[in-house]
C-alpha cells in the first residue's frame, strides 16, 4: 500500500540506532558515536525504541547470543547492521537507512522461537533494612547504554536497591587490543612512542569516561560536549583548539554545584583502599567519592592537553600512567577497578550504582589482555 | 457551554484523537501480527517477572505528603475568604502550617527525608 | 471581558497546545544541534516529528504477562490530562471554560500524571520500567507541594481560584514581579510534571529510559508527546497566573498571550540542558526543607497584602 511505504521511507530518514559494542570494539564505537552525532540520529537505549541495530566491533562467539536477543526484541521496521572496523561505520549506516526505507508490509511470523512458559515470580528475601521483600535477579551489562562494553554485573535487586552484586564470569574474546592503552603496550614492547601521543590518548580516554558519566547522571548536553572534545582530540586537533573548550567544560561540569550535590558521598574509595585493591591511576589519586573522581579526570585532562606539543620526549610506560592506572600486562588497571565493583555496589540504588560504575569506568578490553597473555604463557 | 459540557467535550475530543491515531496505526502498520518480545535485560533474558513487592523506602515521605495534601483541601477555599474573615483567617492558617512544618522538621531530623 | 464557552475554543485550545509543544521540541532540537556542532536548519529541527510516521507503521510488540490495559491507560492519561488542563487556561480574551475552581482543575489534571506514569511503568512487567514508574512517585512527593503553594500564592493574590480573575487582578504589576519565588517554583514544577531535562529521572538513561524503555509504536508516541504537551500547558498556565495574562500595551490580548507563552517556553527549554538529573533521593530533602517552607512564606506575602487597606 502506497501510504505505508511513504511513511516507512519518511521515518527511515532519521532512524534511531541501538548501538551494541562488542568487546574490543572501542574504536568502532567511537566512530559510530561520532557518526550518529554528526547525522543527528538518536541513540536508542532499548530494542523497543530502535530502528537499526548496529553491532560494533569484532565478532565474539561467547557473546553472540546478546545481539541476537536484542534483535529478536525489535519490532519492524528494523534492520540489523554490523561494523567490524571504524571505516565501515558510515557506509553501513547508509546501507541501514536505505534498507529500512524499503521495509515492506507483510505478515511476519509472530512465533517466539524461545517459547513462552513465562518466567517465575520473584521470591522473597530479607532486605538491607530488615524487611522481607521480593528479590529480582538482573544483569547489568554486557549490552547497556553508556556502560563499559562487555562488563557484566549480576545484581539481586529489592525495589531499586542492589542487595548483592557480583561480577559476571569472564568470557573468551578474540585478539585483545585495548584501544585506550595502546601507546603503553607499544612502549612496553620497546617501540618509541612520543609522550604527546600518550597524553592525547589519555585525555581522550578521560573525556570518553566523562561523557559516559554525564550521560548516566542525566546530563546529555555535557555528555555531547565531552564526546565532541574526545573526537576532536583523536582526530589530532591542536592543543590551542581544544584547551579553551576543555576549560569551559571543566568549569561547567567540574564546578557545577548541582552535579556535586547530586553525587557527593556516592562510591567512596579512599586512596588507601584503592592501593590495597591494586588500583592506581585517577581513581586512586582522587581518593574519594564520585565528584572527586570526575574532578580528577578533568584536571588530568587539562594537564595532558598542555603536553600535546611535546613531540621530543618518549613515553616511559612505567613512569606515565595509562588512562586507568599504571600499565602492567599481567595485572591491567581495569581488572582492579572492576574488582572493586561488587563491594561498592552492594546497598546502593540503581542510579547510584550506575554513577559508581561510570566514575570508575573499567575498560573490559584490558583484562582481556591478561587472559590472552596467560593463555599464551 | 457550561463547565461540565466543556470538560466532557474536551475529554471526548482528546480521546477521539487518541483513538484516531491508534486506528491509523492499525490501518498503516507494516505487520498486524504482534512481535513476541522480552523486556530489555542488557542482552540477557529476564529470569523472573519484574512486578514484585517493591521497596518504597520513601514511604515516610508519603505520610508527610498526605498531611499536607489534606491541608490543601482547606487552603483552596481559604484563599477566597481572606479579606472577609480578616486577620484571624491568616493567623489560623499559618499557625496550622507552622504545626505541619514543625512535623516536617522533626521528620527531617529523624532522617525520614533521606533514604539512599 | 473574557469570553468563555465558545464552541470553537474546543478544537482551538488543543491545537494551540500542540503547536506550542512542537515549537518547544523544535527549540530543544535546535539547541541540541548547536551543542553537537550540527547545522541548525528550519527543516532539521522538525525531525523529531518523524516519530509520528514511525509510530504509525510500527509492528505491535507484546511482552510476557504485561498488563496491557493498565499500561495503555497510563500512557493515554499523560497526554489526555495535558489537553484537559487547557480547559481553564485563558489565551488572550478567550477560555474554553471559565471554571470558578480553575486552579484546582489544573492541579488535579497535573496530578493525574502520577497515576499515568506509574501505570506506564508497571504495565510492561519490565524491571527498568517499574523502577522508572516508582521514580516518578518519589519525584512527585518532592515537586508537588511547593508547586501547589506556588499556585495558591497566585490564587491568594487575587482571592480567587478562577484563572481569568487571577490574570485580571494583576493590574499591570505582575505576580512574577512581587512573587518571584512562586513563579520560579511553578516553572520548576512544570519541568517536573513534564519529566523533562533535570526531571527526566523516571525516564533516565541510567535505567534504559525507564518508563519509556519498553513502549513502542503509538504508545511511545503518546507518552513522549505527553511530556511536551505538559511543558506547553505549564508554560501557558504561567502566563495568566504570574505574567498578567493577555494584558499589555499596543498589541491585542491574544498576541500578548502568544508572546509571553513563547518566552516562558523558551526559558524552560533553555533550562532543560543546563542541569543534570535531579534524583529524588537528593531532591526530596531540598524540596521539603528549603523549597516548601519558602513557598509557604511566599503565600504569606499575598495573604498579608489581602488584609491591607
Amino acid at each position: 500500500m502506497g501510504l505505508t511505504d511513504f511513511l516507512v521511507r519518511a521515518a527511515a530518514r532519521r532512524p534511531s540506532v541501538l548501538l551494541v559494542t562488542m568487546p574490543g570494539g572501542t574504536p568502532v564505537r567511537l566512530a559510530a558515536e561520532r557518526e550518529l552525532r554528526c547525522r543527528g540520529w538518536a541513540e536508542a537505549s532499548t530494542p523497543a525504541g530502535a530502528d537499526l541495530l548496529l553491532v560494533a566491533g569484532p565478532d565474539c562467539p561467547a557473546l553472540r547470543s546478546g545481539p541476537d536477543r536484542l534483535w529478536d526484541d525489535m519490532s519492524r521496521p528494523r534492520v540489523r547492521l554490523r561494523a567490524e572496523t571504524a571505516e565501515a561505520v558510515a557506509p553501513v549506516l547508509d546501507e541501514g537507512r536505505a534498507r529500512l526505507g524499503e521495509t515492506e508490509r507483510g505478515p511476519y511470523g509472530a512465533v517466539d522461537p524461545r517459547g513462552h512458559g513465562g518466567p517465575p515470580m520473584a521470591g522473597p528475601g530479607e532486605d538491607r533494612d530488615g524487611l522481607t521483600l521480593d528479590r529480582l535477579h538482573l544483569s547489568l551489562g554486557p549490552f547497556l547504554a553508556d556502560w563499559p562494553a562487555g562488563l557484566v554485573v549480576r545484581v539481586v535487586l529489592q525495589g531499586d536497591v542492589i542487595r548483592r552484586a557480583r561480577l559476571g564470569e569472564p568470557y573468551e574474546t578474540g585478539p585483545a587490543d585495548p584501544f585506550w592503552s595502546r601507546p603503553w603496550i607499544r612502549a612496553s614492547a620497546g617501540e618509541p612512542v612520543p609522550v604527546a601521543e600518550a597524553a592525547r590518548r589519555r585525555a581522550a580516554a578521560h573525556l570518553d569516561s566523562l561523557g559516559r558519566l554525564s550521560a548516566v547522571a542525566g546530563w546529555p548536553a555535557e555528555a555531547v560536549a565531552a564526546r565532541r572534545l574526545r573526537d576532536d582530540l583523536l582526530e589530532g586537533a591542536p592543543a590551542d583548539a581544544v584547551l579553551p573548550r576543555t576549560m569551559r567544560l571543566a568549569r561547567r561540569v567540574g564546578r557545577s554545584r548541582s552535579l556535586y550535590r547530586l553525587t557527593w558521598g556516592i562510591g567512596p574509595l579512599t586512596a588507601a583502599d584503592a592501593h590495597a585493591a591494586g588500583v592506581s591511576g585517577p581513581a586512586a589519586r582522587a581518593g574519594g567519592d564520585v565528584p572527586a573522581r570526575y574532578r580528577q579526570w578533568l584536571s588530568d585532562t587539562l594537564d595532558d592537553m598542555r603536553r600535546l606539543d611535546d613531540t621530543t620526549t618518549l613515553l616511559d610506560p612505567v613512569a606515565e600512567e595509562s588512562p586507568r592506572g599504571r600499565w602492567d600486562t599481567q595485572r591491567p588497571p581495569s581488572a582492579a577497578l572492576a574488582g572493586l565493583l561488587p563491594r561498592l555496589l552492594e546497598g546502593t540504588e540503581l542510579a547510584a550504582a550506575r554513577l559508581v560504575v561510570a566514575s570508575l569506568d573499567p575498560d573490559p578490553d584490558e583484562p582481556a589482555v591478561r587472559r590472552q597473555e596467560v593463555a599464551r604463557g | 457551554m457550561n463547565g461540565f459540557t466543556a470538560a466532557l467535550s474536551l475529554l471526548a475530543l482528546a480521546l477521539l484523537v487518541v483513538a484516531g491515531v491508534h486506528g491509523a496505526a492499525r490501518a498503516l502498520r507494516v505487520s498486524h501480527e504482534p512481535l513476541a518480545a522480552q523486556p530489555f535485560g542488557s542482552g540477557h533474558e529476564p529470569v523472573e517477572h519484574a512486578v514484585s513487592r517493591f521497596h518504597m523506602r520513601w514511604y515516610t515521605v508519603t505520610m508527610l505528603f498526605l498531611a499536607f495534601d489534606m491541608e490543601m483541601v482547606f487552603m483552596y477555599p481559604w484563599t477566597l475568604v481572606i479579606s472577609v474573615m480578616g486577620p484571624t483567617a491568616v493567623i489560623e492558617m499559618f499557625v496550622f502550617l507552622g504545626v505541619l512544618l514543625s512535623g516536617v522538621l522533626y521528620a527531617w531530623r529523624e532522617g525520614a527525608l533521606r533514604w539512599a | 471581558m473574557v469570553d468563555a464557552g465558545k464552541w470553537w475554543t474546543l478544537p482551538v485550545a488543543p491545537a494551540l497546545l500542540l503547536g506550542f509543544a512542537v515549537l518547544a521540541v523544535a527549540g530543544k532540537t535546535a539547541l541540541d544541534d548547536r551543542g553537537a556542532g550540527r547545522s541548525v536548519t528550519p527543516v532539521g529541527v522538525l525531525r523529531p516529528l518523524l516519530a509520528v510516521p514511525r509510530a504509525l507503521v510500527a509492528q505491535p510488540r507484546r511482552l510476557p504477562a504485561s498488563d496491557r490495559l493498565l499500561w495503555r491507560l497510563g500512557v493515554v492519561t499523560v497526554p489526555v490530562a495535558a489537553v484537559l488542563s487547557t480547559l481553564v487556561i485563558p489565551f488572550g480574551n478567550h477560555v474554553v471554560a471559565d471554571l470558578s475552581v480553575g486552579v484546582v482543575w489544573f492541579n488535579a489534571m497535573e496530578v493525574l500524571t502520577w497515576a499515568g506514569l506509574w501505570l506506564a511503568g508497571w504495565g510492561p512487567n519490565a524491571a527498568f520500567s517499574l523502577v522508572g514508574g516508582y521514580r516518578f512517585l518519589a519525584q512527585g512527593l518532592a515537586y508537588e507541594l511547593p508547586l501547589m503553594f506556588a499556585l495558591i500564592s497566585a490564587a491568594t493574590g487575587a482571592q480567587s481560584l478562577r484563572v481569568t480573575d487571577i490574570a485580571g487582578a494583576q493590574h499591570g504589576l505582575w505576580y512574577a514581579v512581587w512573587m518571584p519565588f512562586a513563579f520560579a517554583v511553578h516553572l520548576t514544577g512544570v519541568l517536573a510534571f513534564s519529566f523533562l531535562g533535570p526531571f527526566a529521572y523516571p525516564a533516565g538513561r541510567d535505567i534504559a529510559d525507564g518508563v519509556l524503555g519498553e513502549t513502542s509504536g503509538v504508545d511511545r508516541l503518546l507518552l513522549r508527546a505527553g511530556r511536551w504537551l505538559w511543558l506547553a500547558a505549564g508554560a501557558a498556565m504561567a502566563v495568566p497566573l504570574f505574567l498578567g495574562g493577555g494584558a499589555g500595551p499596543g498589541l491585542p490580548a491574544w498576541a500578548w498571550s502568544l508572546v509571553k507563552t513563547v518566552l516562558v517556553l523558551g526559558l524552560l527549554v533553555w533550562v532543560l540542558r543546563r542541569l543534570p538529573a535531579l534524583r529524588a533521593d537528593r531532591y526530596v530533602e531540598l524540596a521539603w526543607v528549603v523549597l516548601l517552607p519558602a513557598a509557604i512564606v511566599q503565600v504569606l506575602v499575598p495573604a498579608l497584602v489581602d488584609l491591607g487597606p
